[in-house]
C-alpha cells in the first residue's frame, strides 16, 4: 500500500516538473514550429522534393520529346538540331534523333535510360487513357489473387528456395487440393469506372503512394485488376514503415526520460529525491510511470488513426518496456550530455536494427517471428498468431528489461549516481553492485543465467546478420562470433570479481567461481530453450548457437573449460589478461562446437 | 575575439570527447552501418524500387499455365525465367501454397479479337521476397501479350502516341539512382546533424554543470567560448563526411569530386550548426532546446528538400558529375543565410555576456 502512494507521488512529481518545463517559452515555440511544419510539408507536397534533379543529361531534336520530358525534373534537356547533337555526343547521356533513342556507355547513361523508358511508357498510357474503345488500347487485364503459404525454417538449411523444382514433370502438392472455382472471364467492373482507375494510376506518384498504401488497411473496392504496365510487385519490405510510424515516437519519447534520470544526476540534484524514506525501486517505477503512460498513448493513439485493430499494441508493450529499461541505464551510465547523444543514437540504431531485419521475413521465415513487429506486420494483413508466437517474440525483451531494471534499482543510490568515473569502470560497478560480497558464487550462478537473454538477443541479431551471406561465410561467421559473445557473458562476472578484490581467486574459489558460472549458464540456457526456442534450435544454425538439447555434461564442460581459461589468464597477468583469455576461450569453443557438431574434423 | 582563444576551447571541446570516447562510438557505429552495407544496399535498393531484385536471381521459376492455349503459353516456353506446366488450376494452386511453384496463371478462352478485353487471372505467394521478384519477371511477358493483342486490334485504335524506338536491352538499373540520388546526399549529410546536435549539449552543458562561472573568469570571453564550440563541431563535419566518401569508395562506388561535395556540406552544415546553437543559448537546458531544434530541423530540411537546386541536390549533381556553375550561386545563397546566422549569434552572445556580467 504504502509502495503504490510512494509511485504515485513521485509519478506526479514527474509530470508537473515536465510540464513546467515545457510551459517556460517552450510552447510558443513548439505551435510556432507546429504550424511551419504543416506550412511546409503543404509546400513540399506541391512543389515536389527536389533531391535527384539535373542528375541526367538529354539532347533531342524533336520539340515533341523534350514536351514530354517536360515534367521529369531529373532530366537537364537541350533542345538542338540532328548536327550539333552528333557534334555533341559526348555531352549528354542520352541523345534522342529522329525517333531513335542512343543512350550513352557510362553508367549513368543507363539509369538514364531506365529513366527515360518509364517516362515514355507513362506518356504512351495517358494517350491511351484517351482512347474511345478502352479495350482496345487495353486489351490485357490480370486479375492478381495472393495464395498463403508458410516456409517452415528446417527447409531453407540449404540457403534454397524450395520451388526450386529439379524434375521434369510438373509438381504434386502433398496435401490435400482444395477445388479452385474457374475463374470468370469478364470484368466484373464498367469501362467508365476502369478508365477513372486508368487515370487515376497514371497521375499518382506510384514511389509514395506504394508506401502509404501500406497503412491503409481499407483495401480498394475496385477489385485488383489491372493492366500490365500498372502491374507493381508487393512490396517485401512493409515493415519499414512500422518502424518509422511506431517505432520513432518511443525512441523520441524515451528520450525525455533519459534525460530526467540524467537530470536528476546533474549537480546532485536528485539528493532530495533519494534522502527520502521511498525504496529505490519505487522512484523508479514511479519516474517512468508518466512515459510509460505517454508512450502508451502515442502507439493508442497511432493505431486508432490508422483504423488498425488495437490488438497491435499487445506486441508493442515490451519494446516500450525494453526502451525505458534501456533509457533508465542510458541515463544512469553517461556523465554527460554528448556522452548520453552517442550511446543513445547507438543503441536506437542497433535497437532498430534487431526490430527491422527480421521481420522483412514475415510471411516467409519462422525467424522473422524473433520481433515484436512481425507480429504488428501479421495483425496488419489480417494473419492471427498465437500465444506462443507472441511469448516467442517478446519474452527475450521481457526478460532483458526486467535484468536491467534489477541492475538500474540496485545501482540507483548516491555512490553510483553522482560518481564520475569512466564508463566502462562504472558498468563495472554496476555489476559489481548485483554481486554481494559475501554469496560471490551464488550471484556467478545467477548472473551467468541472467546473461543468457541478452545472449540470445546479441547472437539472433548475429544469425539474422549472417543470413544473407553465401552458405560456408555464414557458418564460419556466426561460429566465431557465437562463441566470443558467448565467452564474453561467462567472462564477465568473474572480471568483475577479481577487479574488485584480486585475492579473491585462490586456487579453490576459481574452481568454485569458474564452475558456479557454468552451471549457471547451462541452466539458464536449457530454460530458455525449452521455453521459446524450439523452433531454431533444431536447425544447423540453432546447433552452433545454442548447443544441442541432448547430452548435458558436455555443454558443460565446455562452459567451464571456457570459464577457466579466462580466469586463469586474469589471474596470471591481471587486468591485461582478459581479452587474451577471451580469444584462447573463443577458439576452445569453435574447436568444439566444429568437432561435436558439425563433425568436420574427424 | 582572439584566434587562440578560440582554439584553446575547440581543443578542450575535443579532449572532452576523447576521453569520453564518444568519438569511437561514433565511428563504431559509422562501421556497423558499414559492414551491413551490402545487405543495406540490396535491402534498400529493393525498397526504393522492388523490380530491382530481379536481377539479383538468376533462376528459372516453374509457372503452372491452366485454362485455354493462348499466344502467352508461347511466351513463358520461350522465356529463359520460366519453366512452364500445364496444369489443372486446383492442383495448380495447391502446388504453390506448398511453394512448388512460384506462381499459377490462368488465361480464360477469349479470342485475341474480341471485342471485350482478355482478362488473366494470376495466383502469386502473398508479401514474399520471391514472389515479388517472380512478378517483376511475369510483368514482362505480360506486357508482351498486351502488345501482341493491341496489334491485333490496332485498327480499333483511333489516336497513335509519338513513336520513340528505345533499345532493345539496356544495360543500366535503379541501383544507380538509389546510390547517388538518395544514399549518398543522406549519408554525407548526416554528419552535420549529428554535429548540430552535438553543439546543443556543449552549450547547454556549461549552463546546467555551473561550469560557466569559472569559464568567464578565465581571459576567454564568452562569445568566444561560444565560437570555440562551434569550430569544434564544424570541423567534425568534413572527417565524418569525409570518412562516408571513403567507405562507400571502399564499397565500389565512384564519387566525382569529393573535395566539392565536402565542401558543399561544411558550408551548409554551419546554418544547422549556428542554428543549434542559438536555440541552446535561448533555452539553456538540453531536453528543450533538443525538442525544438530536432523539430525545426524537420522543418528547415524539408524546406530545403522543396526548393529547386538545394545544397542537397547539389551533392548529387557533384557525385554524379553534372553539377553546373550553379553550384556557386547556391553555395554563394548558402554563405548570405550563415552570415545573418553567425550576426545573429553574435549579438545574441553579447548580450548574454553583458548581462551576466552586470546581473
Amino acid at each position: 500500500m504504502g509502495t503504490l502512494t510512494d509511485i504515485r507521488t513521485i509519478a506526479r512529481w514527474e509530470v508537473k516538473k515536465s510540464l513546467t518545463m515545457m510551459r517556460r517559452d517552450m510552447l510558443p515555440l513548439a505551435i510556432v514550429l507546429f504550424v511551419l511544419l504543416v506550412a511546409v510539408t503543404g509546400f513540399s507536397a506541391r512543389s515536389g522534393l527536389h533531391l535527384q534533379d539535373g542528375m541526367y543529361r538529354i539532347g533531342v531534336d524533336d520539340p515533341q520529346v523534350a514536351q514530354l520530358l517536360e515534367g521529369d525534373a531529373r532530366f537537364t534537356v537541350y533542345q538542338l538540331d540532328p548536327p550539333t547533337l552528333s557534334a555533341n555526343r559526348d555531352a549528354f547521356d542520352i541523345v534522342v534523333s529522329g525517333g531513335i533513342v542512343y543512350p550513352g556507355t557510362s553508367e549513368r547513361a543507363g539509369a538514364a535510360e531506365i529513366a527515360l523508358e518509364r517516362d515514355y511508357a507513362k506518356y504512351v498510357n495517358s494517350v491511351y487513357d484517351n482512347e474511345t474503345d478502352l479495350f482496345a488500347a487495353y486489351p490485357l487485364w490480370i486479375d492478381t489473387q495472393s495464395v498463403k503459404s508458410e516456409l517452415d525454417f528446417l527447409s531453407t538449411q540449404g540457403g534454397q528456395y524450395v520451388s526450386a523444382a529439379p524434375n521434369r514433370g510438373p509438381p504434386v502438392p502433398q496435401g490435400e487440393v482444395k477445388e479452385i472455382p474457374t475463374p470468370s472471364p469478364t470484368l466484373a467492373v464498367s469501362e467508365d469506372t476502369l478508365r477513372s482507375q486508368l487515370v487515376q494510376s497514371n497521375a499518382k506518384n506510384t514511389q509514395i503512394s506504394r508506401y502509404m498504401d501500406v497503412l491503409s488497411t481499407t483495401s480498394s473496392t475496385m477489385g485488383n485488376f489491372e493492366t500490365p504496365s500498372q502491374l507493381s510487385p508487393p512490396l517485401p519490405f512493409d515493415s519499414i514503415i512500422l518502424v518509422f510510424v511506431f517505432i520513432f515516437p518511443l525512441y523520441f519519447t524515451s528520450q525525455f526520460f533519459m534525460m530526467s534520470i540524467m537530470g536528476e544526476r546533474i549537480e546532485r540534484k536528485g539528493e532530495i529525491l533519494l534522502s527520502t524514506p521511498v525504496k529505490a525501486s519505487s522512484i523508479i517505477i514511479g519516474k517512468m510511470l508518466p512515459y510509460f503512460m505517454g508512450m502508451l498513448a502515442i502507439c493508442t493513439g497511432l493505431t486508432l488513426y490508422l483504423k488498425a485493430p488495437l490488438l497491435i499494441i499487445l506486441p508493442l508493450i515490451p519494446v516500450i518496456v525494453f526502451f525505458l529499461a534501456n533509457a533508465l541505464l542510458i541515463g544512469m551510465l553517461s556523465r554527460s550530455f554528448k556522452e548520453l547523444s552517442f550511446i543513445s543514437i547507438f543503441f536506437s540504431t542497433v535497437a532498430t536494427s534487431y526490430l527491422f531485419f527480421p521481420s522483412i521475413f514475415a510471411n516467409v521465415h519462422v525467424i522473422s517471428l524473433i520481433s515484436p513487429l512481425t507480429l504488428i506486420v501479421l495483425t496488419m494483413q489480417g494473419t492471427a498468431w498465437t500465444l506462443t508466437d507472441y511469448l516467442y517474440s517478446t519474452s527475450l525483451f521481457w526478460l532483458t528489461a526486467a535484468f536491467l531494471f534489477y541492475i538500474a534499482a540496485k545501482n540507483f543510490k548516491e555512490e553510483r549516481l553522482f560518481s564520475e568515473k569512466n564508463l566502462v569502470t562504472r558498468m563495472r560497478e554496476f555489476l559489481s553492485e548485483i554481486l554481494p560480497q559475501k554469496h560471490p558464487f551464488i550471484s556467478l550462478f545467477l548472473l551467468a543465467g541472467c546473461s543468457i537473454p541478452f545472449v540470445f538477443m546479441i547472437q539472433m541479431m548475429c544469425l539474422v546478420l549472417f543470413f544473407n551471406l553465401p552458405m560456408p561465410y555464414s557458418l564460419i561467421g556466426l561460429l566465431l562470433l557465437a562463441a566470443l559473445i558467448e565467452e564474453i557473458a561467462k567472462g564477465v562476472g568473474i572480471y568483475t570479481i577479481f577487479v574488485r578484490n584480486p585475492s579473491f581467486l585462490s586456487g579453490r574459489n576459481l574452481v568454485f567461481a569458474c564452475g558456479a558460472t557454468a552451471l549457471g549458464f547451462l541452466v539458464g540456457e536449457k530454460l530458455l530453450l525449452f521455453v521459446t526456442l524450439a523452433q531454431i534450435s533444431d536447425s544447423v544454425f540453432g546447433s552452433i548457437l545454442f548447443l544441442s538439447l541432448g547430452s548435458l555434461w558436455l555443454p558443460l564442460l565446455l562452459h567451464f573449460v571456457g570459464v577457466l581459461i579466462v580466469a586463469l589468464c586474469l589471474k596470471k597477468w591481471g587486468k591485461a589478461g582478459f581479452a587474451p583469455g577471451l580469444a584462447i576461450a573463443m577458439v576452445v569453443h569453435c574447436l568444439y562446437n566444429l568437432y561435436f557438431i558439425l563433425g568436420w574434423i574427424r | 575575439m582572439k584566434s587562440r582563444n578560440l582554439s584553446i576551447i575547440a581543443k578542450k571541446e575535443f579532449q572532452g570527447l576523447f576521453n569520453e570516447r564518444t568519438i569511437l562510438l561514433a565511428v563504431l557505429l559509422q562501421l556497423f552501418i558499414a559492414l551491413f552495407s551490402s545487405f543495406l544496399m540490396v535491402g534498400l535498393t529493393s525498397m526504393y524500387d522492388p523490380s530491382s531484385l530481379s536481377q539479383y536471381s538468376h533462376f528459372r521459376y516453374s509457372v503452372g499455365y491452366a485454362g485455354n492455349d493462348s499466344e502467352m503459353l508461347s511466351y513463358l516456353q520461350d522465356s529463359r525465367d520460366f519453366r512452364v506446366f500445364k496444369m489443372n488450376l486446383s492442383t495448380a494452386v495447391a502446388a504453390l501454397g506448398e511453394r512448388k511453384l512460384a506462381a499459377v496463371i490462368y488465361v480464360p478462352d477469349t479470342a485475341p479479337d474480341a471485342q471485350g478485353p482478355v482478362k488473366i487471372t494470376l495466383y502469386t505467394l502473398e508479401n514474399d521476397l520471391q514472389s515479388a521478384i517472380v512478378d517483376v519477371k511475369l510483368k514482362d511477358i505480360f506486357l508482351q501479350y498486351e502488345t501482341y493483342l493491341r496489334q491485333v486490334r490496332t485498327v480499333r485504335i483511333t489516336e497513335q502516341p509519338l513513336p520513340l524506338q528505345l533499345p532493345p536491352s539496356n544495360s543500366g538499373d535503379d541501383f544507380y539512382e538509389f546510390v547517388y540520388g538518395l544514399l549518398i546526399p543522406l549519408l554525407v549529410f548526416m554528419p552535420a546533424i549529428i554535429s548540430s546536435a552535438l553543439i546543443i549539449d556543449m552549450i547547454t552543458e556549461e549552463y546546467q554543470h555551473d561550469t560557466l562561472e569559472t569559464l568567464i573568469s578565465t581571459p576567454v570571453t564568452f562569445t568566444e567560448m561560444i565560437w570555440g564550440k562551434v569550430l569544434a563541431c564544424e570541423i567534425l563535419v568534413p572527417v565524418q563526411a569525409g570518412a562516408w566518401l571513403i567507405l562507400l569508395m571502399i564499397n565500389g562506388i565512384a564519387i566525382d569530386n569529393a573535395p566539392l561535395i565536402l565542401l558543399q556540406v561544411v558550408v551548409s552544415s554551419l546554418i544547422l550548426i549556428l542554428l543549434g546553437a542559438l536555440t541552446a543559448l535561448h533555452y539553456r537546458e538540453r531536453t528543450a532546446a533538443q525538442f525544438i531544434f530536432s523539430t525545426a530541423l524537420v522543418v528547415v530540411i524539408l524546406f530545403a528538400l522543396s526548393l529547386p537546386a538545394n545544397p542537397m541536390n547539389q551533392l548529387t549533381r557533384l557525385a554524379v558529375g553534372t553539377a553546373g556553375p550553379e553550384q556557386w550561386a547556391v553555395l554563394a545563397a548558402t554563405i548570405a543565410i550563415i552570415v545573418v546566422l553567425a550576426y545573429a549569434t553574435q549579438r545574441y552572445a553579447e548580450r548574454i555576456s553583458r548581462k551576466s556580467h552586470s546581473g
